[in-house]
């Protein structure tokens, strides 16, 4: 693997083989048992210890059913994960007891949402939520979790954060709450932070700043993170590693630069071509044709076969498997990563 | 409130702060005399407290000394509220009666709020089979009246106090449940619940520390409201012979005791009937306040 920016050197010499999350075929579906809608299929990706991670797709292609799928959060019913593998440090997590996860969630495993406007409960003060996290996992003094929830709320750069401790969410803009949540999800130093588009509900300078201030959490505690976001521009600021989805697929598993630099699978160079440049010489950005095929509709094939534009006879009939395209670059493409693959030698299912 | 505002220079976002929160406690008593309807309201509440208390000492009369010589008297100097048909002193019966009249109309509402908003709540967060039998049962309670149900279950448990009371609260608690069911069903699915799940907490405390202050508003003016209805219950139980027994007194059976003498004195009705009003409007004044208290941006 590519992630070699583990900062804690101890911790790197005892899992710099072992990748902190694994998952591994992961398949979660919806509705009925008789006619299931599947809507993560069969994906796998890693997440090293203290590396990011950075998951791409347009709505509805997955991205969130597989963060919620890893934190346990799948509503059952109607979802429910039908294979594969969440492994955290080596356990595995679905298999693990259901009310052994609450100790691992919040301590080990930490979740940022989307919504900062609605993911603060109205009638607590932000302290005491705070300090809910706190309580829960480590055992400290009443005084003690005060310094440490006033210590959170200046890691996250809450102004007086003495006087905002009895502050309810309703005092909060936008982006002071997404702070909040921050400062909750990093309140036991988990070792892993999912952000599930923690920047979508901001504007774009708070957006800027919130996005430092995880660079600032990744530094300042070594968290691992998992930034689930459809902006691209927010992904290459956070992460090392890309992984694209498309319609409950991993279509392309790369680090950052390749991403940009030389994309592989025709979605994910389809993505980058619809992003507005400042040196724009078109006078219309550029779109992928079609949408997004409705879920548990796709029975065979590459799911985007109908949207793409270097299709071929073969790709309607089944799917193509992860091509290594180089080195830290897959694909699953007949078509591009099958020919470079083939230039490399080989094919990896 | 006095209020420091300290904006800071090093915020990074255009600083937008509030001043520190005055604490629970202080909020709290401002709420409760800041506004004077509520402290008009306390002090109503607190002066039938009293009385209710004190009954046996403050009556002048004994409620149930009957005299022929002073039948149907308006009010006089030694009769405030005048006499009834018995020539029983009118205020001595009000006095008397207040104490069963709150205590009906205080703990079967607040028992009922419990047990229905436990319901509701067990039905709502868990949903599936847990919910369809519980509002099966709610649906069941639901389709008799609510007098009908009293007399069914007094009449197999007999009319002692605390059955009088069980019986009020059984025939109030689907009405709690229903509320309680539909607010968890919307709060359930804010993002701040399952926040609480990703952070670890587990379903008994996000119940208790997430759900139940959230959906506390319309339950408690349901509460308040309810206050009136026991009273009334009370009132047609007493008439019908399950609820306070004849000659003792309660509001109740003032009124319904009265309506048959209507035209020899009025005054047994209006007394009772002002007394019902006060009560009742001074719990939801107070409601009102409550409700306002448990959300904090109305605290302000």
């Amino acid at each position: 693997m590519t992630e070699t920016l583990v900062l804690d050197p101890a911790q790197q010499s005892s899992t710099a083989t072992k990748p902190l999350l694994k998952v591994e075929g992961l398949s979660v579906e919806f509705g009925p048992k008789a006619s299931p809608i599947r809507v993560v299929n069969q994906v796998s990706f890693e997440v090293n210890p203290g590396g990011s991670v950075g998951i791409v797709g347009e709505s509805g292609s997955g991205k969130s059913i597989t963060s919620l799928a890893v934190m346990g959060l799948i509503p059952s019913p109607p979802g429910r994960i039908v294979e594969g593998r969440v492994e955290f440090e080596g356990v595995n997590l679905l298999e693990m007891q259901k009310s052994r996860l609450p100790d691992i969630r919040g301590r080990d495993i930490a979740m940022i949402f989307q919504e900062p406007m609605s993911s603060l409960n109205p009638v607590m003060t932000i302290g005491d939520q705070i300090g809910e996290a706190i309580k829960l996992h480590e055992k400290m003094s009443r005084e003690q979790r005060r310094e440490r929830i006033i210590e959170l709320l200046k890691l996250v750069g809450i102004p007086n954060p003495e006087g905002r401790l009895g502050a309810y969410p309703h005092q909060f803009s936008g982006g002071m709450r997404q702070r909040v949540m921050i400062a909750m999800a990093v309140a036991c130093n988990p070792k892993l932070l999912i952000a599930d588009e923690p920047t979508t509900a901001l504007d774009v300078t708070i957006q800027a700043q919130v996005l430092e201030l995880m660079h600032k959490i990744r530094r300042t505690l070594n968290t691992a993170v998992l930034l689930i976001s459809h902006d691209l521009g927010v992904i290459a600021d956070v992460c090392e590693r890309v992984i694209v989805m498309y319609a409950g697929r991993v279509v392309e598993d790369a680090d950052v630069k390749s991403i940009f630099r030389n994309p592989s699978h025709p979605y994910t160079r389809g993505l980058l071509q619809s992003i507005p440049r400042l040196k724009d010489e078109r006078s219309r950005l550029y779109q992928i044709p079609g949408s997004v095929p409705l879920a548990g509709t796709i029975k065979m094939g590459c799911p985007f076969f109908a949207r793409c534009p270097d299709r071929i006879g073969k790709c309607a009939e089944e799917m193509p498997p992860m091509f290594t395209v180089s080195r830290s670059q897959r694909s699953a493409c007949w078509v591009t990563a099958g020919a470079a693959s083939e230039a490399n030698g080989g094919a990896t299912a | 409130m006095s209020t420091v505002i300290q904006p800071s220079a090093l915020s990074p976002d255009i600083d937008q702060t509030i001043a520190p929160e005055p604490g629970f406690r202080a909020t709290l008593m401002h709420m409760i005399f800041g506004r004077k309807s509520t402290v008009f309201a306390m002090i109503v509440m607190l002066i039938f407290i009293v009385v209710a208390v004190l009954a046996p000492w403050i009556s002048p009369y004994d409620p149930l000394a009957q005299s022929f010589l002073s039948i149907n008297k308006p009010p006089s100097a030694a009769h405030w509220l005048g006499t009834d048909q018995f020539g029983r002193d009118v205020l001595s019966r009000m006095i008397h009666g207040s104490r069963n009249s709150l205590l009906f109309g205080l703990i079967s509402p607040a028992l009922a709020a419990i047990f229905g908003t436990a319901l509701g709540v067990t039905a709502g967060y868990f949903g599936g089979a847990v919910d369809r039998i519980i509002s099966r049962l709610i649906d069941l309670l639901l389709a008799f009246p609510e007098l009908l149900l009293a007399i069914m279950i007094a009449a197999v448990l007999g009319g002692a106090f605390w059955n009088i009371i069980a019986v009020i609260t059984v025939a109030f608690i689907p009405g709690f449940a229903r509320v309680a069911r539909a607010s968890t069903l919307a709060v359930k699915q804010e993002p701040y619940v399952e926040a609480a799940v990703a952070v670890g907490l587990r379903t008994p405390t996000i119940i208790v520390r997430h759900i139940i202050p959230n959906i506390a508003a319309p339950i408690v003016v349901l509460m308040t409201l309810w206050v009136a209805s026991a009273i009334r219950l009370e009132a047609s139980l007493s008439f019908l012979g399950i609820g306070t027994r004849a000659p003792n007194p309660s509001w109740g059976n003032i009124i319904r005791d009265g309506l048959n003498n209507l035209f020899g004195s009025p005054w047994p009705i209006i007394a009772a009937g002002f007394a019902i009003t006060c009560v009742v409007l001074s719990f939801n004044l107070f409601g009102d306040a409550v409700r306002d208290v448990l959300d904090p941006e109305t605290a302000e």
